[in-house]
């Protein structure tokens, strides 16, 4: 269904003109058809996402435009800034002594107290990201859309293309639609990748290292869209997308610990650290997802719900669930809380340690990302429009994860330790779209 | 494939099938479907941002779009 953009009233003029000269057989004043085209539409937004006790803190600026190049040809574009700054788990469980750490640039080392989270706190990054989207009508009910995304950081870098194509049917009442993206990645990360369960080692020693990696990810989505009533439509998508490369995370390690005493054991000889191993994981990932979305008009006001049931071949099934209730005080102004549930299980191959003497996996990881918890969303969010037909809006969302750490990992001093601490953050986002008038 | 993938495969069709079976809405009577706020995503910048933080933090992305991603996020 291709729903455009509500024109307000005044704009209707234009093509009502053009219309009724056509219908009297006259030409279309230059005028009229220039005005057929509406200006840029410009979204600009500052975001501002921070996790409490020093973690990962994001700063980023975006802005969007769109604009009607010719009749019903549509040009889309997204540049997002992100500066990220704060400290993030290394994997490494918490000890009863003091652990030093070789930072991933392999030149200096940190060190973290007794007791404590293992966080990495050189971690810093800026991400510039750009996309690009061309949306055109390939006949009269079917729409087609192409798009590519660039982005970059210190480490990574990303290109990607897409394609979607969108047809009507059933009076457009129903649309079917058919979407491809395919990506290339490549990831250089700092000091080198390491080889895959090798010991961290210390500063200056690169032997457990090897050069840039990459990965290609290929995304299928087939959705259906559905008008039920005059107040309500629902979506309902499945997607398939494989992923195929260097899908670990270069500077995540596990802790190797004695199986009977949960003490941290030691490192390779002369390094003076305790072991660690970097993690592993498969070089592919096959992940499937069906989403379902109702938005339904009640007396003005908007209820949006959703719901996503994802599973992969790493052993993650996760379930998400999201409403959203638009209360609009006429139409100036809207108070929109939001929640949003997430579960997940933990992938195969998730360990928060593992034991010295034990054989090794294949592949482990001790990135809570990938272990078992939930997540809780809750939000505010109110958006006013302003004088000159454009809108701002702010909101404020509080996210937090609970986790558990993978099972038979509390043993002996690790027992005392909180293995899977929770996750807070605070998410602040101001939106300002510029009017149209 | 698992047998919740199938039970959700299940219920995919069959509410696919209950949809199209729908009587529909008259273009006339499309007013309240074409507002802004009744579109399917409504605030593309406040769509994309979660998908951002959210690829970023949870093992699961994308379902309403593309799976995301394009970063190398911690």
């Amino acid at each position: 269904m291709q729903l455009k953009r509500r024109r307000r009233a005044r704009d209707i003029g234009a093509p009502l003109a053009a219309a009724t000269c056509a219908l009297l057989g006259q030409s279309v004043p230059a005028d009229v058809s220039a005005q057929e085209l509406l200006p840029w539409d410009l979204d600009t937004s500052l975001l501002i996402y921070s996790e409490s006790d020093g973690r990962v803190q994001d700063t980023s600026l975006s802005l969007r435009a769109r604009k009607e190049m010719r009749e019903e040809k549509f040009l889309g574009l997204t540049l997002a800034v992100d500066s990220l700054t704060g400290a993030s788990p290394s994997g490494a469980v918490p000890a009863g002594v003091v652990q030093t750490f070789t930072s991933p640039s392999g030149n200096s080392q940190y060190s973290v107290a007794a007791g404590a989270q293992a966080l990495d706190t050189s971690f810093l990054d800026t991400r510039v990201a750009l996309t690009a989207n061309w949306e055109m009508p390939l006949s009269r009910l079917a729409l087609l859309s192409v798009g590519a995304s660039l982005s970059d950081e210190y480490d990574y870098t990303h290109t990607g293309i897409n394609a979607n194509v969108a047809r009507d049917f059933n009076d457009r009442n129903t649309t079917l639609s058919f979407g491809l993206a395919l990506a290339n990645d490549t990831i250089e990360p700092v000091g080198g990748s390491p080889v895959a369960l090798a010991p961290m080692l210390g500063v200056g020693d690169a032997t457990n290292k090897r050069g840039g990696q990459s990965k290609d990810v290929t995304d299928l989505l087939l959705g259906v869209t559905q008008v039920l009533n005059r107040h309500t439509i629902v979506q309902l998508n499945y997607s398939l997308s494989q992923a195929d490369g260097y899908l670990t995370d270069p500077y995540k390690v596990l802790s190797v610990v004695d199986p009977v005493t949960g003490d941290p054991v030691l490192g390779p000889s002369g390094s003076g650290l305790y072991r660690y191993l970097y993690e592993s994981r498969p070089e592919t990932r096959d992940k499937q997802s069906v989403f379902a979305l109702l938005k339904r008009d009640v007396r003005g006001d908007v209820l949006e719900t959703s719901y996503r049931y994802m599973t992969d071949d790493w052993g993650v099934d996760s379930h998400t669930l999201e409403l959203r209730y638009r209360w609009n005080f006429g139409a100036e102004r809207y108070l929109q809380p939001h929640v949003r549930f997430y579960q997940q299980t933990a992938a195969e191959f998730y360990r928060t340690v593992l034991f010295d003497g034990a054989a090794l996996p294949l592949h482990a990881t001790a990135d809570h990302r990938l272990g078992e918890f939930d997540g809780v969303t809750v939000g505010l969010k109110f958006g006013q429009a302003t004088a000159r037909g454009g809108e701002w809006w702010a909101r404020i969302e509080y996210y937090t994860q609970t986790g558990t750490a993978s099972p038979g990992s509390a043993v002996g001093a690790l027992a005392n330790y909180d293995l899977y601490p929770d996750l807070n953050a605070l998410i602040a986002q101001f939106s300002y779209q510029f009017g149209r008038r | 494939m698992n047998g919740t993938i199938k039970r959700a495969g299940c219920i995919a069709i069959v509410a696919i099938a209950g949809l199209t079976g729908c009587a529909g809405v008259e273009p006339w009577d499309r007013d309240v479907l074409a507002r802004p706020d009744m579109q399917l995503v409504s605030d593309p910048t406040e769509a994309s941002a979660d998908e951002h933080i959210y690829f970023s933090k949870e093992a699961s992305s994308g379902g309403r779009g593309f799976g995301g991603g394009g970063c190398g996020c911690n």
